[in-house]
């Protein structure tokens, strides 16, 4: 007869799994460092996306490791080599699942790594949570915001009625859950204000003493309202409450508030003041076809929201995917950008393709410039920083999902041993570059989406 | 009285029993054709165009994917597949295939089902006149709000497309802060919602006083939530689009009277306007009002509207705002269901100039046009310094004011491909190169060139399907395919690449020699030859619109031979051979102005609803007021379904 303590393998093995956890739970005990950091300062983290691929045979640098000359297009990163990492050969797998089209498919999920629905416009899907919104989920409530999206181009509207998806697909790559997408500031002057209108010297806007009481009611009548909907449209009311509490939590948070306020130091508020003249110019201007400025602008605001701690995690779209932006701003290029990417190998489609991936490089390579002009502790903030870079293609002629062309960079609070060319084996999920990130962050995770394990070389 | 009903039960069961075998039969004959003539190209794993025809197992996955049957029935039907390069379907083959999908379809279509519209949104410009209608305070929406995307039909009225984020939230927020500011600034417009100054005269303030002596819990005359109640029912119930529950009536009342009682130290009538500015506030960032909601009732079975929800539907529809009172009073009398006063609600709305917003909305957002009133670069500056921002507008203008002409006046859909007439301002005419318009104002012309007429002949379709900086056939030939004709092409393969931008190589060649190149790979060929010919057609208007007779040294020839070997030998003629193919422009209109009207991607289970509004269209001279007409009297137009989700309990 089996006596009743006889504990069975099943359960010995389950107990098993308590003794291997014991040592972390001892960690727990000592002084936490807090999560999304490893080093003294909080760990920030940018997404740019760049639409369309590179050029791909002047992308990669030729020698790999930690002694390499930039390629061609990298150029413009000389100031920035031992800070940044080439991640070569990189993909992400559920970008090529059957009926995936060239672009859409490999667009929105660029940072969910999960495989989205093909809708034109009825299921909206990503596959996934995408990596800025797992931060942002895990942090977002130490800082004023949560996570900024930001970019150049508004969503584009309609249907791509030859491939049967929905444009938005193109235009969104922060998705808060599977099936909402985050809206996307396009504005320097409304980013602007978003973050600091209350603290531009001499210009100070007053807030509102009823909005909670304002709050208050709208979120009663939501929740009444939900009762009595079906199902889909509890979920899309569910929205509604999400950005209720988000804006209330912001609002009732005087702690938060409180620390924002003593982070706007002297410096940040000249730069503020500076950076507040340079939208007042530019909006003066007709929006030209040279978008440099307005980049740079969009960059700099990012840049103060990192240093103020408004937020800890942001994305960026240079454009939406199939961007067909008109470059002949830049020398040596006439025409757009979309139509150029495919440029059936020919010489001088070719030239002028890299000469607009160039373009972007350089973009990049200013915000890392500003990141590190700004000092933090003994370093600067790009020191604090993972900045990621990336396309959702390699060659946008063929819509090769392969090879990925990846940079990241910053120290990751001197988690990241950068300054090195790398190259991973073939088809390495570029989920495991979100993975790494994360650990890298403090996160206690294992897995993000379909990765494989983490990209050891780039940590420390 | 049991035997009779269990006789009838059964045999309803063995009829049910039959036609479902019928079916599975139908399956047992069609797999093996498909099998043998499509698989080789839509199979899993190679689906060709994204279609995969082997993963369908029986008649209910048909059912399930009902639209894209019925376009692979279309193909076969019209021969174009299997394609010229592969073995033809024999006559018997044809015959079981296009018969057994018919018949499985069709059985789907027995019973109706109206299907579901999520709560919608406002769009921008339905938020935007919505706020006009209301309140009378001009607010450019689009300027504020991150824009949205936009699903199924294309439109950016479509719920499931609609989303609202933190950012979003927080601009409604503004929005409302600022509309109730410019409201509050303008004595006329808030005299219209308030119409009296409220403070107390000296003797109720005595009797007040005198009350208050006597007892702690006195009722005051005249008290202030009493007055503001006055004023917040009638507006929230016009923003709400219905009748105001008591609970919410309370809700708005406690909040005006809370931010009454903190702000004591302001002085009547101030003290009363600036509490009811929050409610206004607040009225204007509830999900009530942002939200076209339409609540479900336990009833199994489709049911039909409220009568307000179709209210909403008719001026969302067609004035892209809030009811007026007429329709709230008819929807009160419960009269708006009859289907005499909702034909002649129609004709009342489309009359009310607020239907140029329709005109306005439905349009520009079908042809593409927005990008014209964009302040966004469009074509290349340097190249065409003519394209000024004036010109930009005259041409959206003129599409607009055209289609709102057909609509309203002429009531001939038909016209939108071909007539004799457009819109033009004296810019626009110069710019054309006409004479005789003069003024700022868009007005009728007819045209002596009949190179023109017909929304082909317009700047803002002709530049909207230009690239930057030249022209493009195949982007033109696309468009007609997919916006007059509703059959897009399916895309190309990667590799496929786009024709230089440099003009000069054009020069030497001709762009029609180009695409005869491009084209002679076999892998473009198929789709090619139904876009290009179509787009060379209308080669004699340049990146914006203006007429050319060449490329510099290459004449430009505009006649074309379709793949079908209908021939055309210039703008007119092409336009003349579209006008002729009015089942697809018919069926086109209709599923893109169902879309609209409904929010959501056209289904399956509209199909009845959609043949029906074909007919109407083909049998009435594509008259605008009887399609629309019928168009609001279909089932999913005036009927809701409950989800079959179960409903989630948390809050």
């Amino acid at each position: 007869m089996k006596k009743k303590w006889q504990i069975s393998r099943r359960k010995m093995l389950k107990g098993m799994g308590a003794c291997i956890a014991l040592p972390y739970l001892e960690a727990m005990s000592i002084p936490r460092i807090p999560y999304g950091q490893k080093g003294p300062f909080p760990t920030r983290s940018a997404f740019l996306f760049m639409p369309n691929g590179v050029h791909p045979d002047r992308w990669t640098p030729t020698q790999f490791g930690s002694d390499f000359d930039l390629s061609p297009l990298l150029q413009p990163l000389e100031p920035h080599k031992k800070d940044l990492l080439v991640l070569g050969q990189l993909m992400n797998k559920n970008s090529t699942v059957e009926d995936a089209d060239g672009h859409y498919a490999r667009t929105a999920n660029l940072l969910t790594c999960m495989p989205i629905q093909k809708t034109i416009g009825d299921n909206i899907h990503s596959g996934g949570i995408s990596i800025d919104q797992f931060i942002a989920e895990k942090i977002g409530h130490e800082t004023l915001f949560p996570s900024l999206e930001y970019g150049l181009d508004r969503i584009k509207t309609g249907v791509d009625t030859n491939v049967g998806y929905t444009l938005l697909y193109a235009s969104s790559i922060a998705w808060k859950t599977p099936t909402q997408p985050l809206s996307k500031e396009i504005d320097p002057r409304l980013a602007f204000e978003r973050l600091f209108k209350n603290y531009i010297p001499g210009k100070e806007a007053k807030e509102d003493p009823w909005k909670k009481s304002i709050l208050d009611m709208v979120m009663d009548d939501a929740k009444n309202l939900k009762n009595n909907l079906g199902r889909s449209d509890q979920d899309k009311l569910e929205e509604y409450l999400e950005s209720i509490r988000s804006i209330e939590k912001r609002i009732v948070n005087e702690e938060n508030k409180e620390k924002f306020e003593a982070n706007i130091t002297d410096d940040i508020k000249k730069e503020l003041i500076r950076v507040d003249q340079r939208i007042d110019e530019y909006a003066e201007m007709y929006e030209g076809v040279d978008v440099t400025e307005k980049t740079r602008l969009m960059l700099d605001i990012m840049a103060l929201a990192f240093w103020s701690d408004a937020t800890r995690v942001s994305t960026f779209m240079f454009g939406n995917s199939v961007s067909n932006r008109n470059f002949s701003f830049l020398n040596g290029v006439s025409g757009n950008h979309h139509s150029i990417s495919h440029h059936m190998d020919h010489d001088e489609k070719m030239e002028e393709y890299a000469r607009i991936n160039l373009w972007h490089v350089d973009q990049y390579a200013y915000f890392l410039n500003k990141l590190k002009s700004i000092k933090e502790g003994d370093g600067n903030l790009l020191d604090n920083s993972m900045i990621m870079f990336a396309s959702g293609l390699r060659d946008g002629n063929r819509h090769s999902p392969y090879n990925l062309p990846v940079l990241m960079a910053g120290k990751g609070g001197g988690t990241l041993k950068t300054g090195q060319n790398l190259e991973f084996d073939k088809n390495t999920p570029l989920a495991n570059l979100y993975l790494t990130m994360l650990q890298n962050m403090n996160f206690e995770v294992d897995r993000f989406a379909d990765s494989s394990g983490i990209l050891s070389p780039i940590s420390v | 009285m049991l035997r009779r009903i269990l006789i009838v039960l059964s045999l309803l069961a063995i009829c049910l029993h039959t036609q479902a075998d019928e079916l599975e039969n139908y399956i047992g004959n069609i797999e093996p054709i498909l099998k043998a003539n499509c698989y080789e190209c839509h199979k899993t794993g190679k689906a060709k165009g994204g279609v995969n025809l082997e993963r369908f197992k029986n008649a209910d996955e048909i059912i399930q994917k009902g639209q894209l049957w019925l376009k692979a029935i279309h193909q076969i039907k019209s021969r174009q597949m299997p394609p010229d390069t592969k073995p033809q379907l024999s006559e018997d083959e044809y015959n079981t295939l296009v018969e057994g999908l018919d018949k499985i379809l069709q059985s789907a279509l027995k019973s109706k089902n109206p299907n579901r519209v999520v709560v919608r949104r406002l769009s921008h410009s339905e938020y935007q006149y919505t706020i006009e209608d209301l309140l009378g305070v001009f607010f450019e929406a689009a300027k504020h709000f991150p824009s949205d995307g936009s699903g199924g039909g294309g439109f950016d009225n479509q719920a499931r497309a609609l989303f609202m984020t933190p950012l979003k939230l927080e601009r409604y927020y503004e929005a409302a802060e600022t509309i109730v500011g410019r409201l509050q600034g303008d004595n006329q417009l808030w005299q219209k919602i308030v119409p009296f100054e409220y403070k107390l005269t000296w003797w109720q303030k005595l009797v007040n006083w005198m009350k208050s002596l006597f007892s702690d819990d006195y009722k005051p005359v005249n008290p202030p939530e009493k007055a503001a109640t006055k004023i917040i029912v009638p507006i929230a119930s016009k923003a709400y689009r219905r009748f105001l529950k008591k609970e919410e009536e309370d809700k708005l009342t406690n909040l005006f009277l809370s931010i009454y009682n903190h702000s004591a130290e302001v002085a009547n009538p101030d003290r009363f306007n600036n509490s009811l500015a929050q409610s206004l506030k607040a009225i204007l960032i509830s999900p009530n009002f942002l939200y076209r909601v339409e609540e479900e009732n336990e009833i199994d079975q489709p049911y039909l509207l409220s009568d307000f929800e179709l209210a909403s539907r008719l001026s969302y529809f067609l004035w892209s705002s809030v009811p007026d009172i007429e329709l709230l009073e008819l929807a009160n009398q419960e009269k708006l269901q009859d289907s005499v006063v909702l034909a002649a609600q129609v004709k009342r709305m489309l009359n009310d100039p607020k239907s140029n917003r329709f005109a306005n909305n439905f349009s520009s957002q079908w042809f593409g046009i927005n990008k014209l009133v964009e302040n966004k670069p469009l074509a290349d500056p340097e190249k065409f310094p003519e394209f000024t921002p004036a010109i930009r507008k005259a041409m959206y203008d003129e599409a607009t004011t055209y289609f709102y002409h057909i609509l309203t006046e002429s009531k001939n859909f038909l016209e939108l491909i071909d007539s004799d007439y457009t819109f033009l301002n004296e810019e626009l005419a110069n710019f054309y190169g006409f004479q005789g318009s003069s003024g700022t104002d868009m007005q009728k012309t007819i045209l002596a060139d009949r190179n023109r007429g017909g929304i082909l002949g317009m700047g803002a379709i002709l530049t909207a399907s230009s690239l930057p900086t030249r022209t493009s056939p195949v982007l033109r030939g696309k468009w007609i395919l997919e916006q007059i004709l509703g059959t897009p092409p399916p895309p190309p393969p990667p590799e496929a690449g786009e024709l230089t931008e440099d003009e000069g190589s054009h020069k030497d060649v001709g762009l029609r020699r180009l695409l005869e190149i491009h084209r002679s790979k076999p892998g473009c060929q198929s789709c090619h030859q139904k876009m290009d010919p179509l787009g060379l057609g209308l080669e004699n208007f340049d990146a914006i619109g203006r007429w050319r007779d060449s490329y510099g040294q290459v004449e430009i020839d505009p006649s074309g031979v379709m793949a079908t070997g209908e021939t055309f030998n210039n703008p007119a003629e092409l336009r003349a051979m579209l006008s002729n193919k009015k089942e697809l422009f018919a069926r086109n209109l209709t599923e893109k102005m169902l879309s609209y009207a409904l929010g959501r991607s056209v289904l399956f289970s509209d199909e009845s609803a959609i043949r029906q509004l074909e007919e109407v269209l083909l049998e009435n001279k594509f008259n605008t007021e009887k399609f629309l007409i019928t168009l609001v009297n279909t089932y999913p137009f005036r009927y809701k379904i409950n989800d079959s989700r179960p409903k989630s309990n948390e809050i």
